[in-house]
């Protein structure tokens, strides 16, 4: 069977649930061999891709600097306690 | 790899005996539970509120709803991912009570298409060395600009899904829509957020 041809906009609308497995047997051959074929969507792909990992690594790194918690903040929290 | 905001691992028992304590009002019990977690949530509230007063004050209204609820902490959770949840649901009620500012428009960062369904206008391949954002302050810092400019629905949508890493039915419980609409927004907050490093990424960019 010829897997159904997916146009480069239908490509990009299913590629959060490519990226999810979420996509039935039949879609994912069809996204596939969309992609065999379009360097555009291989690229739009990997830099889809980069875009999530770089975004968590930006935000990692951050919070791994900012770990260290102010000791007034702890005190603060803990003299809500006696509002509570 | 265990994420730097979820917390050591804890022996179960240590953890059923902090809450046997913390419901029976030990107050070492809550200093020890603040002081183990405040500052993976305080990194967790930064993130979402940009404030640094917003933040301490999300962090301090969740506590004290933490202490107020830990009767009803079943135990099925980890007690650091439940704490997560509340810090994320008082930041998100922050987020509310700032007002709603106007939304920009999201279109002008999504691909756009010919009726025939090619892309008009890919734009150039990135490059092949991307400065990590793990090294580099100025990645990190326009990553994260870039991320901070995104309209708020979206925002919060890529920050609770990609960052603190909900699933999608959890973040459509605490923002209060579908889960589809979770996804919708997920998918175009990226592809957004794609559009604005583009131009600092693709071949010849500094």
């Amino acid at each position: 069977m010829t897997a159904r041809k997916l146009s480069c906009r239908e490509l990009i609308e299913f590629l959060a649930a490519y990226l999810d497995g979420e996509l039935a047997p039949e879609e994912r051959a069809a996204f596939e061999t969309h992609l065999s074929s379009c360097p555009y969507c291989v690229d739009y792909l990997a830099t889809y891709r980069e875009t999530i990992h770089l975004g968590k690594q930006a935000l990692a790194a951050e919070s791994e600097i900012l770990e260290k918690v102010p000791a007034d903040l702890v005190d603060a929290i803990l003299a809500t306690r006696s509002r509570s | 790899m265990r994420r730097p905001d979820r917390g050591p691992e804890p022996k179960a028992q240590d953890e059923q005996s902090l809450v046997l304590r913390l419901r029976a009002g030990d107050e070492a019990a809550f200093a020890e539970l603040v002081r183990e977690n405040a500052g993976r949530l305080l990194a967790v509230a930064r993130r979402m509120l940009r404030s640094e007063d917003d933040a301490r004050d999300a962090l301090q209204d969740a506590f004290l709803q933490a202490f107020r609820g830990i009767d009803g902490f079943e135990g099925d959770a980890r007690l650091s991912t439940w704490l997560h949840r509340i810090v994320i649901n008082a930041c998100l009620m922050k987020l509310r009570s700032r007002g709603r500012k106007p939304e920009g428009s999201i279109e002008e960062l999504l691909p756009r298409f010919y009726a025939d369904g090619h892309r008009i206008d890919p734009g150039p391949p990135w490059r092949a060395e991307i400065p990590d954002p793990v090294e580099s302050r100025e990645a990190r810092t326009l990553v994260r600009a870039s991320i901070d400019r995104l309209p708020e629905i979206y925002r919060s949508v890529l920050l609770l899904r990609d960052i603190e890493e909900l699933s999608t039915e959890e973040t459509a419980l605490l923002l209060d829509i579908k889960a589809d609409t979770v996804k919708v927004r997920l998918h175009r907050a990226r592809q957004a957020l794609r559009a604005l490093l583009a131009p600092h990424f693709t071949s010849g960019a500094a």
